[in-house]
């Protein structure tokens, strides 16, 4: 079954264009809907785990592009790694969104862009060149902006649009690095450890520029200064699974980018120690300080967390312009923290919208007494995220700390540690009070605390699952780090 | 061995199990099964510790144990030695007291279970910590410890305590950023974590310890400082422990202080043991809380926050002891050893005797005051002297465990606490002896001065609660004839600990140097022969005893009575409050301000560059304010609908209300107009973006191919 790679990639999206192109009124009953999409649901996961488990070193080639460039699929444990991640999120999002969706319209709509959208996440884990990865790149921005403008509102359309103009104009500046790529090296297969000889190729400074592009093009996506602007618009103006997606996975597809380009064309050997390096580093420690300050003066929930999400992937892009092993291991491994913690977090908010109505931080004090298993998960994800023991957040901490302090670049490493533990110290002051105040202190409004409760089994047991894999990875991380140490040894 | 996994884990499990039987239920038979089920817990624990330190003294083998592979990422690492075994031994006694005072104590309080849950959560974090065989271990319950107890804060759920309980969060969360930030540095620098192999690595290097490592040192003991209440991370310390529950405060002051002492011990003894200018840094510290705890406990008007001032003083005390050891340890000749019994051999048992005795009988002493504050809480509703005033008269089991507990911790002969102080005073006058060193001699007048605080402000605790009448003579009736304030297990809690303040105090050298023997292993002091009664060791309590009077008669008679009739007032100005106008300000005002303004500034940089690009270079006109309302065919549409309304109403005999179609089509036709033309613009944005890709492209193909 050498196809099996193919099936996850493709099944989806065609059943998201048959959701998309069967009439509004097959669906007259919600619950049809509701139950053929959760069969779907269901279905895609199982075919992406049974790709996942299938045998590693397959290659599949889709069609041929001229000049001998292939758009092709192949597998190895980094894809695995990134695709076993969106199919965990995708599942528990997609369970949560058929309860929260109720009160939108549209609703088969976001189904069938967000199968989708899964299609293509999975082609973009498997691609195996560049030129592949990119056309699924794309392709995923254009399949996440009708789930962003999704309610349609003019706040909703405009955050839309401006995550469509970020999102090219990221690409663009990584097409303008992937010409260069071919010009040096032709259409080559991601290799670990690079297939890129810097010392062949004479023009270093053109490939270090051209690699400086790409990242911070790839960059836009996983929200790097300076174009990370479009992250704190469109996630408040999404649906919250959308949202929760957006922060917990579509934007690792801009991580995922970054670590091709780096590790599988140029090589680590290539960039290390030079002024790519530096600067991308100076960057990331930038937007985790900005990205973390900005949300302690936040007050919008879902527009906090949306800071909180630029500050936390560039812990993962600081890890990853260490170029060592270490901080490689905790860079991976936050990814899968980040995104379990912040698809939960962004759930959370949702609970409250679709039960509350209202957006901001102080509007939710003192209701953790009406809806105590959605505030404990809360407090659960959010310890996580600031790194308490036993939760997960320590241990990708621990790896990038000590990556960043081993990669010995002068005063960089020490500023990075130093930058983490800050944006830790700012990650507490702005998660914990809602769930201090939401516990301990008195509601402002007891009279409407009446009508309030925890939201139904749909939504809440996604964020019970969540905050469950946030203490048990916290407690016994360690086949997940022997499995990231085996990718990432063979890229240094 | 695994006793001690069980000790750390089986709190835990209790504690899941009594959310999970209890997470619904608080009626009164609920809540009483809960309190008197948690004393069996704690009588468990202490079993299971005992059995530990039974075997370690019959003498069986206990190498270190590690829980799992690779738990929390490093894997956690347990060793027993004789320090930790005491300290075990004294945490699991100490939260069965409380235990069994909590009975009463929180007998009409609605949330106990959840109180006992997180108490049972404390003691198995506070377990891993004092067990703990390497840093890792140690952080990983530190921080445990941290958020569970900060349930015990913010339990009133008081505005008071609300605020109390924040300021303990933030502390504790910044103080455990700092630690991680040490453990980062020295893991990187040395690779291991483990206390043994870190130990080693420190003897050999001497007292020429690299700056890194003085850095690492000093974020550690930020961390461990805040939790201990050493001056200046001590702001947390008197609200916090006047807000949490009086069973809660006993353990806040016996136990995890000692936590934090503990941390400053092993930072000392496995990072820099040999250098005296850390010693000296620990030794100024431990001066400046020492003094300051006193004087602000002398200034309180408030029972139990003199009592906080007053642990935090001890704290002080203890800290002296660290500095002593350090300064001690650095006047060993390099490569001496531990061999033969010189003078700086046995001052250093002494400095090290002194701290470990003093941990243990802080530990004691406060135990029994604050258990006994909040008996005196129950029944006066209140913590303010001039309240509680009188209470304690016609009580004589008030009036001795008291009077044990206050002049034990006055340091009064044949009490705990002059032995473990004439250990610390022995060491100062023994070290200034030896270096010769005589500006020396004011850290020995501080320290006998804050021995006079000490027993300045118990007694005037003690006269407020025995000896004075309330001014209130109605009330004062009602006091007298209060007699049944305590049951019986509260008083067999308080009568046990007393019991031993007594043991440890009247027969020194069988049970406290016994103690400090067993251990010694810890800090490697070894304590020789100390005459505790001697008239040199006596002189130095008189000296304390007769400045305490004097600073009595002084500050509380003279300055604190002054005015008639307002009894008891606070003297420490209001303005002085170093946690709100400093730390609140700065930390949590200040910096984030400069940060958030900065970052608004990044953040919107390229927002604004489109902004601007879109005024130049794309002429991009705002819609102008007054648009004329609609066009032609929305106004003619409108008044024609108007009028089939009006029409209908007429022909149906219903009372006619406009509908304002013309207007309402007039919006549709402009926010139909607004979005096809935000559509438009924003396809040729996307046309010139690829334009700008092509453009690109074609230099950069140009290039490549004419060069």
């Amino acid at each position: 079954m050498s196809n099996m790679i193919l099936l996850p990639v493709v099944f989806p999206i065609m059943l998201g264009f048959l959701l998309l192109l069967v009439t509004e009124r097959v669906f007259s009953n919600r619950k049809i809907l509701i139950y053929m999409t959760g069969v779907s649901f269901i279905l895609c996961a199982l075919l992406s785990c049974l790709a996942i488990s299938g045998a590693a070193g397959e290659r599949l080639v889709l069609f041929r592009l001229p000049d001998n460039i292939f758009v092709c699929l192949a597998m190895d444990g980094l894809g695995r790694l990134f695709a076993g991640l969106v199919t965990l999120i995708f599942v528990l999002v997609g369970f949560y969104s058929l309860s929260y969706m109720r009160h939108e319209r549209n609703e088969k709509r976001f189904y069938g862009f967000y199968l989708i959208t899964f299609g293509v996440l999975m082609g973009l884990c498997f691609a195996g060149n560049m030129v592949t990865l990119y056309m699924f790149y794309e392709l995923m921005t254009l399949a996440t902006v009708p789930l962003v403008l999704h309610e349609g509102t003019k706040e909703a359309v405009m955050a839309g649009l401006k995550y469509l103009f970020y999102s090219f104009g990221g690409a663009y500046m990584a097409l303008f690095g992937i010409y260069v790529l071919y010009r040096f090296a032709g259409a080559s297969d991601f290799k670990a450890g690079g297939f890129l000889d810097a010392s062949q190729s004479g023009d270093t400074g053109l490939l270090l520029v051209s690699a400086f592009l790409m990242i911070l093009g790839f960059g836009v996506k996983a929200g790097c200064f300076p174009l990370h602007a479009w992250l704190p618009t469109a996630h408040p103006a999404a649906p919250a699974p959308e949202s929760a997606f957006l922060s917990g996975i579509i934007v690792k597809g801009g991580v995922l980018a970054i670590v091709r380009t780096v590790f599988y064309c140029f090589g680590a050997e290539t960039l290390r120690g030079t002024w790519v390096q530096t600067a991308w580093a100076v960057l990331a420690i930038i937007t985790v300080l900005m990205g973390s300050s900005l949300a302690f003066k936040e007050k919008v929930l879902k527009k906090r967390l949306a800071y909180s999400t630029v500050s936390n992937l560039s812990y993962i892009l600081l890890g990853l312009s260490m170029m060592n092993t270490t901080a490689f291991v905790g860079s991976m491994l936050h990814v899968v923290f980040h995104a379990v913690i912040k698809s939960a977090l962004f759930m959370f908010a949702g609970a409250l919208i679709f039960n509350t109505g209202r957006t901001r931080v102080n509007d939710y004090i003192g209701l953790a007494g009406r809806m105590p298993v959605l505030f404990g998960c809360y407090t659960i994800v959010s310890l996580g995220l600031i790194g308490i023991p036993p939760m997960s957040g320590l241990v990708s901490k621990w790896y990038l700390a000590a990556g960043c302090l081993e990669s010995g670049i002068s005063v960089i490493s020490w500023l990075g540690a130093a930058a983490l533990l800050l944006s830790a110290l700012l990650t507490a002051a702005y998660l914990l009070p809602v769930s201090v105040k939401g516990f301990l202190y008195a509601p402002v409004d007891s009279s409407l605390i009446e009508q309030y409760r925890e939201p139904g089994p749909l939504m809440l047991v996604p964020i019970m699952i969540l905050a469950a894999i946030t203490i048990l990875i916290g407690i016994y991380p360690v086949w997940l780090i022997d499995f990231i140490r085996g990718v990432g040894a063979a890229l240094m | 061995m695994n006793t001690i996994i069980f000790a750390v884990i089986f709190p835990f499990i209790m504690a899941f199990l009594v959310w999970l039987l209890f997470r619904n239920r608080r009626s009164d038979s609920d809540r009483m099964t809960v309190a008197a089920g948690m004393p069996v817990i704690g009588a468990v624990e202490l079993a299971a510790v005992g059995n530990l330190l039974w075997c370690d003294l019959s003498g069986a083998e206990l190498c270190g144990v590690s829980l799992g592979y690779g738990v929390g990422g490093l894997g956690l690492h347990f060793a027993y030695t004789g320090f930790r075994g005491v300290f075990g031994l004294l945490t699991a006694a100490a939260w069965l007291v409380t235990f069994l005072y909590a009975v009463q104590f929180m007998k009409n309080d609605m949330r106990v279970i959840r109180y006992d849950i997180f108490n049972l959560m404390t003691l198995g974090a506070t377990m891993g910590i004092f067990y703990a065989a390497d840093f890792f271990t140690f952080f990983f319950f530190f921080e445990i410890m941290s958020f569970t107890s900060f349930m015990w804060v913010a339990h009133r759920q008081t505005c008071a305590s609300q605020y109390a309980s924040g300021t303990y969060l933030g502390i504790a969360i910044a103080g455990g950023m700092a630690i991680l930030m040490g453990l980062f540095i020295v893991y990187y620098k040395l690779g291991t974590l483990e206390f043994s192999e870190l130990s080693a690595i420190a003897a050999n290097q001497g007292g020429l310890a690299p700056v890194w490592l003085y850095a690492a040192a000093g974020c550690m003991l930020v961390g461990f400082g805040a939790k201990a209440g050493a001056f200046p991370v001590h702001v947390w310390l008197p609200a916090s422990y006047t807000e949490a529950p009086a069973p809660a405060t006993a353990l806040l002051s016996a136990i995890l202080s000692k936590t934090g002492v503990f941390g400053i011990l092993l930072v000392t003894l496995t990072l820099l043991p040999f250098s005296e200018s850390w010693g000296m840094f620990i030794l100024l510290v431990g001066v400046v809380t020492m003094a300051l705890g006193g004087i602000k406990g002398l200034m309180s008007s408030n029972l139990k926050t003199t009592l906080a001032y007053s642990s935090m003083s001890q704290i002080g005390f203890m800290l002296v002891g660290v500095g002593m050891m350090g300064l001690l340890a650095g006047l060993f000749e390099p490569g001496a050893g531990s061999g033969e019994p010189s003078g700086i051999w046995s001052a250093y048992g002494m400095a090290a005797s002194g701290t470990l005795l003093h941990m243990l009988n802080h530990s004691l002493i406060k135990l029994v005051l604050f258990m006994l504050a909040g008996l005196v809480f129950l029944r006066t509703g209140g913590y303010e002297l001039n309240r509680v005033r009188g209470y304690g008269h016609g009580k004589p089991f008030l009036l001795v465990t008291f009077l044990v507990a206050a002049a034990g911790v006055g340091g009064v002969p044949l009490l705990n606490g002059y032995v473990s102080k004439t250990l610390l005073h022995e060491s100062i006058t023994e070290y200034i002896m030896l270096a010769g060193d005589d500006a020396f001699r004011i850290i020995e007048y501080l320290f006998l001065f804050s021995g006079g605080l000490t027993v300045a402000y118990m007694a005037k605790l003690f006269i407020a609660l025995f000896v004075e009448e309330n001014e209130d003579a109605a009330l004062q009736e009602r006091y007298d004839a209060d007699k049944n304030y305590a049951s019986l297990w509260s008083k067999l809690a308080i009568g046990l600990c007393a019991l031993l303040i007594l043991a440890l105090g009247a027969l020194p050298n069988i049970t406290a140097d016994g103690i400090a023997a067993y251990a010694g292993d810890f800090t490697d002091g070894e304590l020789l022969a100390v005459n505790y009664f001697s008239l040199k060791n006596l002189s130095g309590a008189l000296i304390s005893a007769v400045s305490g009077a004097a600073l009595y008669l002084l500050i509380v008679r003279l300055w604190m009575l002054r005015k008639r009739g307002e009894g008891y007032r606070e003297l420490f100005p209001a303005w002085l409050d170093m946690e709100r106008y400093v730390y609140r300000a700065v930390f949590y005002r200040f910096i984030p301000f400069l940060l958030g303004i900065i970052s608004r500034v990044l953040d919107s940089l390229v927002d604004t560059l489109v902004v601007i690009l879109r005024k130049t270079v794309y002429r991009d006109r705002q819609l102008p304010y007054e648009l004329p309302e609609g066009n032609c065919a929305t106004h003619f549409l409108g008044r024609c609908m108007e009028a089939a309304e009006r029409l209908r109403c007429a022909v149906k005999k219903k009372e006619y209300r406009p509908q304002n179609y013309e207007h309402r089509l007039a919006l549709m036709n402009m926010d139909m107009f607004e979005n096809v033309r935000i559509i438009g613009r924003s396809l040729s944005f996307g046309l010139f973006m690829f334009c700008v890709g092509l453009g690109l492209t074609l230099l950069y193909l140009l290039a490549a191919n004419g060069g």
